[in-house]
């Protein structure tokens, strides 16, 4: 019985590493002259792993898995990146012809979760999209 | 301001009002003006704030925190006159029943920074015009 258990909970736990969004690694995506890159990244995260809220940067739109990231190519300026469900959350990037970040991470709601878009610093969003997310297919 | 000055460094439309109020294409007086943010957070376990009664009656399940920077730089000619620095915290908490955007937080940071500026320019207003008229 105990032995069962285990077994079904091993089995579980495989079956919830396969919700994580499979692709290739992270790759910096290029950009021509006077275009910004913004990568919008979602670490993996079991409670949230069901719900996948439309990200919206410019006029360019995205639903990113768990375990995945986006990157959306803008025209340099300020650009304003959304992502929503029962409340909204917005960000307003200065984008620069250069690479931003942003995590997208999902936070308790009433009915279902909310997205929230969170500035990254460079260095840290760096490290992390290489070891967290692959490319959204 | 006491005198009108030419923009070199910033963008117009994100100025401290002392400054944008005092704009002129041709000044020697330069002005140079650099923002920066940086942001934080802290989150409560997902799993304790489900779990947590308190999350329900509206207790904090979390909070975002802004930093804005800014600096300022005036210069006659290749003098430099005055150069002043600025920064703001502005931390909301955020709970099932408000919850701030990024875009919100960032705004009140960078009206508060600009406004720390300004304060700084009217200190020194005195000064910086004795400074220009030195040299006209």
């Amino acid at each position: 019985m105990k032995l069962g258990s285990i077994a079904a909970t091993i089995a579980f736990a495989v079956a919830l590493g396969g919700c994580a969004a499979q692709g290739p690694p992270f790759e910096r995506a290029g950009a021509p002259p006077g275009r910004a890159v913004i990568y919008v990244y979602r670490p993996y995260s079991f409670f949230s792993s069901a719900i996948h809220p439309i990200v919206q940067c410019g006029s360019q739109s995205a639903a990113i898995e768990p375990g995945a990231y986006h990157a959306f190519v803008v025209p340099a300026g300020p650009t304003g990146c959304r992502a929503g469900t029962e409340t909204r959350d917005e960000v307003e990037i200065d984008a620069e012809p250069r690479v931003h970040y942003l995590r997208e991470r999902i936070s308790w709601g009433w009915l279902i979760g909310r997205p929230h878009l969170d500035p990254m610093d460079h260095d840290e969003a760096e490290a992390e999209i290489r070891s967290c997310c692959v490319q959204q297919q | 301001m006491p005198f009108k000055g030419r923009l070199i460094g910033g963008d117009p439309d994100n100025l401290p009002p002392a400054i944008a109020m005092s704009l002129a294409r041709d000044s020697q007086i330069t002005f140079s003006y650099r923002e920066e943010l940086t942001h934080d957070e802290h989150h409560a376990p997902m799993l304790l704030s489900a779990l947590d009664p308190l999350s329900y009656a509206g207790y904090p399940m979390g909070e975002y925190e802004v930093t804005a920077s800014a600096s300022l730089l005036i210069s006659d000619g290749d003098r430099v006159i005055g150069g002043y620095t600025a920064s703001s915290r502005i931390a909301k908490p955020y709970s099932l029943f408000s919850e701030p955007t990024h875009r919100e937080l960032d705004e009140a940071a960078r009206a508060a920074v600009r406004q720390a500026i300004d304060r700084k320019l009217y200190d020194d207003a005195g000064r910086l015009a004795e400074s220009v008229a030195g040299t006209e």
